[in-house]
């Protein structure tokens, strides 16, 4: 059986959490570092988001549009992903308990899923019908918007 | 001169707001990061467009065209912000690096726009509809990535040494 509380334990107590928590500098970098992959990560949906929805670029293929930038999007994720959890490792207990993280990794969970999933086939030009690439767009959009509220009320609530 | 201003930016009613509510400064701050994916999120695109590596299927002119509103208006709610922001603590940002680094990046990103509507643009019929533009407008895009990043990596380290 797993002992959850060592796990955290070893992870908060381990000299690459110690050293992060223990340097302003260091922590202000990987934060920032996180919001520059938000920025990419929420950005690209907004951009595909908007053309599986029929609001831009509609005259282009999806796959024109929308293909790369979710590809674009996994980077942006894979960097807010390392950096983020950097960025609790010294206090990963803490932040599990927090109602406003439980959100946003509740939402990130959903919204990586359906990126993976349904979002990038769909943007890389999978013949679906309209309401599906819609339906799509939309609610990677909204999941999306939604990770990143729940972020910043992290921050700024906690 | 300018420490001046700033005192007196952070006596008047937003500032004093800014500062002393209790909700407008998470408010405030949280729109401003809103402002920051919609207007920097979707311009980033445009500038992945100038260097050839995104959306390379469509002309230049009407991928700007089509994402110009939307990060128009996410550099409107960042600068309504900002300003804000600025006004609740514009004595500590005056002395902060992080700071002087972000406004500079911001003066650069804004020049080398006005370079690039104003001299690069002119032969867009050129190459609009290359997957890869001429080098003159890859820079331009790569300027701009570097600028605007700059600018977020900075903004982000100054709530962390400016208190």
């Amino acid at each position: 059986m797993i002992d959850t509380d060592a796990w955290l334990a070893a992870i908060e107590t381990s000299r690459i959490a110690t050293a992060i928590a223990g340097s302003l500098w260091l922590t202000g970098l990987l934060s920032a570092v996180h919001l520059v992959g938000m920025t990419v990560l929420t950005g690209g949906a907004v951009v595909s988001g908007l053309r599986l929805t029929g609001v831009l670029l509609t005259d282009r293929p999806v796959v024109d549009v929308a293909g790369a930038v979710a590809r674009g999007m996994l980077a942006g994720l894979a960097i807010s992903v390392a950096s983020g959890l950097l960025l609790v490792a010294s206090r990963l207990s803490t932040a599990l308990s927090n109602e406003l993280f439980q959100i946003k990794m509740g939402l990130l969970l959903v919204a990586t899923l359906v990126h993976v999933m349904l979002y990038r086939p769909v943007s890389a030009g999978m013949a679906v019908h309209p309401v599906v690439r819609w339906t799509t767009g939309a609610v990677g959009l909204t999941l999306w918007v939604g990770v990143a509220l729940a972020g910043c009320a992290f921050i700024l609530l906690e | 001169m300018f420490l001046q201003i700033a005192e007196w930016l952070e006596a008047t009613a937003p500032g004093v707001l800014v500062r002393e509510s209790l909700w407008a400064f998470p408010i405030v701050v949280g729109l401003h990061i809103i402002g920051l994916t919609l207007s920097i999120g979707v311009l980033m695109w445009f500038d992945l467009r100038l260097l050839g590596i995104a959306m390379r299927g469509c002309p230049v002119s009407r991928v700007y065209r089509r994402l110009m509103p939307f990060f128009a208006s996410g550099f409107v709610v960042m600068f309504v912000t900002g300003g804000l922001l600025l006004s609740g603590f514009a004595t500590a940002a005056y002395g902060n690096v992080y700071f002087r680094v972000k406004m500079a990046a911001i003066a650069l990103a804004g020049v080398n726009a006005l370079a690039y509507h104003g001299f690069t643009e002119r032969r867009i019929a050129d190459w609009d509809s290359a997957p890869r533009p001429p080098r003159a407008v890859r820079m331009a895009g790569l300027a701009s990535l570097l600028l605007w990043t700059t600018a977020v990596l900075a903004g982000r380290m100054m709530s962390y040494t400016m208190f």
